[in-house]
This record gives C-alpha cells, structure tokens and sequence, in this order.
C-alpha cells in the first residue's frame, strides 16, 4: 500500500494492544477462564485489516514474542502464530473490508482457528473440548470488538 | 513472512534447547513486569475496598478467632521447641549430621491469569530478593511447588500439580519414600511406581523426605486419597491430595538455603534476619523474615524436663 499520507497517531495502536494484553491477563472468575477470547489477536488482525502498512507482521511477531514471555510458554511459538494470523489477514485485507461483518467473523474464526492450532500443538498434554472455546468466544467478540476500534481509529485518526 | 518464520524457529530453538538463553528471558520478564502488575491491579483493589468496608462486628469476630488459634499455635510451638531440642541432642549422640535450619521470606501471588492449562503463579519477588531457580516454595499448610523461572522483580512458581512436576516425599507412618507427581488441572497427585505389597493406606500423611535436596525434610505435602491395585499393571494406583491450598493462597514463603544450626549458635540468626530485613524496608506486605526459632540461643540452659 503506498499511501503517501504520513503516519499519525501511531500511539494509539500500540495502546489498543497493551489494553489487549492487559485482557488476556486480568483474573477471571474459575467459571470463565476457559472462554476467555483471544484478545491480542482480534486487535491484531483488525489493525492488519484498516492500516496493513502499519500493523506489519513485525508488530505481530513481537506483540507474540511479547505474550510467550508473559504466559510462561516456549519463546517463538506466539510469535510465529500472531505474525502468521497477521499475514494472513494483511494479505487479504482488500476482500476482507467489503465482507459484511457476519463474513468477517467467519474468516476470522479460521484465522483463530489457526493461530489457537500451533499453540495447542505447542504444549498441553490432556486435550479436551474446553481447549477450542476461545476461539468460539474470539468469534462471537468480533461484532463487538470491529465496531469499537473502528471508533477508535475514526475519532483519533489514526493512519 | 518468511523472516518472521525464521525469527520464530531461531528463538524457538534457542530458548527450548541452550541454556544460555536464560538471562534474554529474564530481562524480557523484568520488561513485561509492569504489565502484569497493571493487570493485576483491578483485582487487588477489589479487595482493598473489601477490606476498608468490612464492618466491626465482622473484624471483632476474626480477631477472636485469631486469638485463639494463636493461642493454640504458641502452645503448639512450646512443646515442639522442647522436642526439637531433643531432636538435636539425641542426633549429636547418633553422631548424625545436624538438621539444617530454614528461614523463609514471604512473597505474594501476582493475581494474573495465565495460560489456565499450564500449573503455574507469578510471584512478586525476583532476584531482587535473591530468589533463585529451583527454591521450595510452601504456603501455610504445606509445600506448594518450585521455583522454575526468575527475572530481576518477579518470579514463576510451578506448583505441584503440574504434570512435569515431581517431589520426593515419605510417607509419616512408616518413613516408606516415593515420588510424587502432579497430573494437570484439579486433578490429584499420584504416587508413582510403588509395588503392590507396599505398605499405602488412605489417610496416609505424606511429607518431603528431602532426597535430591531441593525440599527441605519434613513438610506436609498431602495425604493419600485413595489406593488401588488395578489388576495386570506393576505398580499400584495411589492418589494423593496436595497439603497446600494451591488454588486460594495468596501469600507463599520461599524457603532460604538452610544454614547449619551448630556452625554459629548465637550470630547466625538475628544477624541473617536482620540482613534480610534490610533489604525491604517495608515490612509489613513486602517482606518479613519468620526463622523458626529453634531456641538454640539458650541451648545450654538446662530447662528441658527431659534431662
């Protein structure tokens, strides 16, 4: 994309995804924990989607690299999921902006799907039904979460 | 994209397979610190309001009960005193070496949520504190886990019922030893490789043995649910609940590296208290050093009844 406008409150982008870390740490109730959805993702992919040449697969890599060391895993293993999740999305961002919102979703649980995929194949000796939910929950937090960084970008205008 | 893939197989490689990656690691924690201490803010403050309202009546009523649980404790810590003290002496006869004497520096969980299938808590003391891979970490009723990864302000603790997760424990009626190993996710313990003539029953205390040296000797670490011989396997089916309230306590103590009780009766434990003290100036949340006082500063008394 080589829009020749320059880039303006970046700031704003590197905020909305410490906000979603902050998310994927706050305690939840016992009940809730396993349907916790995947909040940095969702805000990843979004920025991929409105701005792919300033949300790169860089930010995605690091912001990944950013959630193995604060969740206790393998280094690497976010961070390839994430930059992948935001490559897929920037790769086809063009289709993705005309899509009603109910078609996003649908890519965006794949995308998930995906990214869900390499980390559970990453560790997690007992598997059961319980391990996918997040990216049910993912899903169904779309329509909310497009919305509102949508807002976002607009009122502070972020390019 | 394709650099990205190489960037993630590099650090993969390097962080799962060379030791020396460890300092990157801890710096990188020591980094994020601040974030998961913001995240775990609005909880903490749940319970500050919670604390700031709680009304008289309530406070009177828990003060009693401490009262009295204290008094039951103190009574409880005379007798062990004298007996401990015994313990000793009778040691020097055997000509055995001395039980090594612990002192403990108590930390507080960080209330963050992690991956809810990995076994593991955030603490808020690092190597600022001098905690170091590998130390015991107990709670009030028993051993909770280890720590496993360190960064310059906070530390991982992985607790017991982690699948990778072992303790070398013995069992308190007949000193038979075995290893114990957590199995994941509000499962018990299990108790492995013990033959079918072994000598288990349920209600069995369990208690660290402190073979590989990593736990000291003595500690509660659960009690035997249940036992089962299933029929065609080698090794009876043993199930074990964890001493440790590994799921609501809130503050842990790590035990410091033992110091031989005899080397420097008088010095040894005032001045390390002290020392520790100093390191945390504010004393009430952030750290106070219990020892448990063996009373070896009046060993030469003579006020043992048993003499």
């Amino acid at each position: 994309m080589a829009m020749s406008d320059i880039p303006r409150n970046g700031f704003m982008i590197v905020l909305t995804i410490i906000a979603a870390m902050l998310l994927m740490m706050v305690p939840l109730p016992e009940a809730a924990r396993f349907f916790r959805p995947e909040w940095v993702v969702l805000t990843l992919m979004y920025w991929a989607m409105a701005l792919p040449h300033r949300v790169s697969i860089g930010v995605g890599w690091l912001s990944g690299l950013i959630m193995d060391v604060m969740m206790g895993g393998t280094l690497g293993v976010m961070a390839f999921s994430y930059a992948f999740a935001v490559y897929l999305i920037a790769r086809f961002h063009l289709q993705l902006r005309q899509y009603p919102l109910w078609q996003q979703a649908l890519t965006i649980f794949s995308v998930v799907l995906l990214v869900h995929f390499v980390s559970v194949m990453a560790g997690r000796p007992e598997m059961s039904w319980v391990v996918w939910m997040p990216v049910v929950t993912s899903t169904l937090m779309w329509p909310v979460i497009y919305p509102l960084l949508r807002k976002i970008r607009r009122t502070f205008q972020v390019s | 994209m394709l650099l990205a893939v190489l960037a993630s197989l590099a650090v993969f490689f390097l962080d799962s397979r060379l030791d020396y990656f460890k300092p990157v690691r801890s710096v990188l924690s020591t980094v994020v610190y601040p974030l998961q201490a913001t995240a775990s803010m609005p909880s903490n403050f749940v319970d500050w309001v919670g604390e700031f309202f709680q009304d008289r009546e309530q406070l009177r009523e828990q003060i009693t009960v401490l009262n009295a649980s204290n008094k039951l404790q103190s009574l409880r810590l005379q007798k062990m005193q004298a007996l401990e003290r015994e313990n000793m002496r009778l040691r020097e006869l055997l000509g055995s070496s001395f039980r090594l004497q612990e002192r403990v520096q108590v930390a507080e969980l960080l209330t963050v949520d992690l991956d809810p299938f990995s076994q593991q808590v955030i603490i808020d003391k690092g190597e600022n504190f001098g905690v170091y891979v590998g130390q015991p970490v107990l709670d009030a009723h028993g051993v909770m886990g280890q720590v496993t990864e360190t960064s310059y302000l906070s530390s991982r603790v992985v607790l017991l019922t982690d699948p990778s997760h072992s303790i070398p424990v013995q069992i308190n009626r007949n000193g038979l030893r075995a290893v114990v190993t957590g199995r994941g996710l509000g499962e018990t313990l299990k108790m492995d490789f013990l033959p079918h003539n072994a000598d288990v029953r349920a209600g069995d205390q369990l208690v660290t043995s402190g073979l590989g040296g990593r736990f000291p000797v003595g500690y509660p670490v659960g009690k035997v649910v249940s036992v089962e011989f299933p029929q065609g396997k080698a090794f009876a089916d043993i199930k074990v609940a964890p001493a440790a309230n590994l799921s609501t306590s809130r503050e842990l103590m790590l035990v410091l590296p033992g110091e031989k009780i005899r080397t420097e009766p008088t010095v040894d434990t005032p001045a390390a208290s002290e020392a520790t003290a100093t390191v945390s100036p504010a004393a009430s949340e952030a750290s106070s050093t219990l020892s448990d006082s063996n009373g070896e500063d009046n060993a030469g008394e003579p006020a043992d009844g048993n003499e």
